[in-house]
């Protein structure tokens, strides 16, 4: 079947009967994308707002900006999401990477076992994480006396990495059963040691699901608030349990101001995903699906 | 000869340890408590008689209507979210200038990752009846809003804080059934509702099936939306369970009722995919095209 006689002949009589439908579909389109935007473009213009309270805009201005380095509740936040979240994206990029290779490139019988615990983690609703993870976190750091496990960042870095491991996991497993393993077995054939086949071919090759893990599970943790809220302790409050603790306390602009400089280094990070991916030759779907977390 | 290979399970160990530590023993354990007590005002929980009492409390009027308002904005919401979600998905993957769907998923991806609160604090500061929407809606006459802390205002809440998660996967779905068969379709003489109901929606139904679950397990366990939009009268199950974690500091209860919405969830997931199976039977009956059967490729 040639292609250009395909593509040549029906686009003429559709034309005839499409209009309608198809208006329609977009007008649909655009109205479903400014629903979808709504509420971020408020935040973003209400984050200039100089008002006393978030919600009743008073007059435009920079002041709630000037808040986040005066007011160190609030720069500590940050500071405290940008850390765990560093150090979150790493830990999970690591254990995600082997476990995806491992799922790619060495299915046994636990394999199944695996992605079934996997699926789990991913689709167990936050608050379950958030309950059973309080009571063990204490259980550990009270009960056994491991006092690492008192501490905020460790307990907010293990809260952060489970859903992240899987989302890793699928993304490295994804990519790599999408390349055949003939590099590999070249590899091995030229008498590369598996170590140095896995450091110069494998990883490579693996490399654009890496990385975009990596930064997913950085915006993963940047966002993560219900079970930041169950397992933090004082002295280590993430900038989204700031948010929703000031919540109870009536709003203030500098938490729409805050919530605008997490948005642009959110997408930022996701520019960057988008930009490797479509480096590494996924079409658009392939970088939807990865980026939705596989 | 054997070469020497590192087996599998060897690299995905550290995975498998680190999700066995604080994953499935963090949920044993929730389970074991839920069969304990509280004891005293100062203690959380203790568990050396154990009983089903805490699940006969859970099954308390209080509990069960909050249960059945969980589901009933679970349910209309995952619905409206395949409502709205599905002309959409049809649009950016068949209809929309191939030029555009670059484009168009970045947009649907960015409130897919704007911090969940936000979003929602976002509809708080448009639907107060302070906001400025309000407020017009006063200059035209009209009176001022009176959303906020409604039922309405939850649902229109969960309904835009899910959408993404509905159209991300039936745009992968209606994207994989393709231009070409399609236009096989229509070149076989079906008119453009019989290539929809024939060609399209058949070959997308596993993408429904997972946008729905994706849609519908999260909404069951979110109470965040709830708290922000719904203030008292927005109660969720999720709210429960965190306020015996957080405020009533009875574990033991609050493990009871985790379990319990554990084990709802699944059912009424495997329920919610039964049905979708059952509806979509006319649908099978015309199955007539697989896609890994090679006729696309």
């Amino acid at each position: 079947m040639s292609t250009s006689s395909t593509t040549d002949a029906p686009p003429v009589i559709h034309r005839l009967r499409k209009p309608v439908i198809d208006r329609l579909l977009t007008v649909w389109g655009v109205l479903v994308l400014v629903f979808l935007f709504a509420p971020i473009i408020v935040i973003v213009i209400y984050s200039f707002n100089t008002g006393r309270l978030l919600s009743s805009f008073e007059a435009f201005g920079l002041d709630s900006f000037a808040a986040l380095f005066s007011k160190h509740v609030l720069s500590d936040a940050v500071m405290v999401s940008l850390r765990t979240g560093f150090i979150a994206a790493l830990l999970a990029t690591l254990l995600g990477t082997l476990a995806g290779i491992a799922l790619a490139r060495r299915p046994g019988r636990w394999a199944a076992w695996f992605m079934g615990l996997l699926i789990l983690v991913s689709v167990t609703p936050e608050i379950v994480d958030a309950i059973s993870l309080l009571p063990w976190l204490v259980f550990l750091g009270q009960d056994l006396g491991l006092s690492m496990f008192n501490d905020g960042t460790v307990r907010l870095v293990i809260g952060h990495s489970l859903f992240s491991v899987a989302v890793v996991s699928y993304i490295v497993r994804a990519r790599l059963v999408g390349l055949p393993a003939n590099l590999e077995e070249a590899s091995a054939d030229l008498y590369a040691s598996p170590l140095r086949t896995f450091r110069r071919v494998t990883l490579p090759l693996a490399m654009p699901a890496v990385l975009a893990g990596l930064l997913l599970s950085f915006t993963f943790s940047l966002d993560n608030t219900i079970v930041s809220s169950f397992v933090q302790v004082s002295g280590s409050t993430p900038w989204p349990v700031y948010v929703l603790s000031a919540l109870r306390g009536g709003l203030r602009p500098e938490i729409a101001a805050v919530s605008t400089v997490m948005l642009l280094i959110t997408l930022a990070a996701l520019a960057v995903v988008a930009l490797v991916l479509r480096r590494a030759g996924d079409s658009s779907a392939q970088i939807a699906r990865t980026m939705a977390g596989g | 000869m054997r070469r020497l290979r590192l087996p599998g399970l060897a690299l995905a160990l550290p995975a498998w340890v680190w999700l066995a530590v604080f994953f499935i023993a963090p949920v044993a354990v929730v389970f074991w408590y839920s069969f304990g007590y509280k004891p005293g005002l100062f203690g959380t929980h203790a568990t050396d008689r154990l009983s089903f009492d805490r699940y006969l409390e859970v099954l308390t009027p209080t509990f069960f209507d909050t249960f059945v308002a969980t589901m009933n904005i679970a349910l209309t919401g995952t619905a409206l979210c395949f409502l709205i979600g599905a002309p959409m998905a049809y649009w950016m993957a068949v209809k929309a200038p191939p030029s555009w769907r670059g484009l168009l998923l970045a947009l649907v991806l960015v409130p897919f990752w704007t911090n969940f609160l936000v979003r929602t604090i976002g509809w708080q500061v448009i639907l107060s009846p302070e906001g400025w929407l309000s407020q017009a809606a006063q200059t035209l006459g009209l009176p001022a809003f009176d959303i906020l802390y409604t039922r309405g205002a939850v649902l229109l809440g969960v309904v835009y804080n899910y959408l993404p998660l509905m159209i991300l996967p039936l745009y992968v779905a209606f994207d994989r059934v393709g231009e070409p068969l399609r236009e096989a379709s229509r070149d076989l003489g079906a008119g453009r509702f019989r290539t929809l109901w024939r060609v399209t929606l058949p070959l997308a139904r596993p993408g429904i099936v997972v946008g729905v679950l994706l849609v519908y397990i999260p909404l069951m366990g979110d109470y965040i939306t709830a708290t922000v939009l719904g203030g008292a009268k927005g109660n969720m199950v999720g709210q429960l369970v965190a306020a015996q974690f957080q405020t009533a500091q009875n574990w033991a209860l609050g493990s009871a009722m985790a379990i319990t919405l554990i084990v709802i969830i699944v059912l009424s997931a495997a329920a919610v995919g039964a049905a979708l199976w059952l509806v979509s039977w006319p649908l099978r009956r015309s199955y007539r095209v697989r896609l890994d059967s090679g006729v696309t490729q």
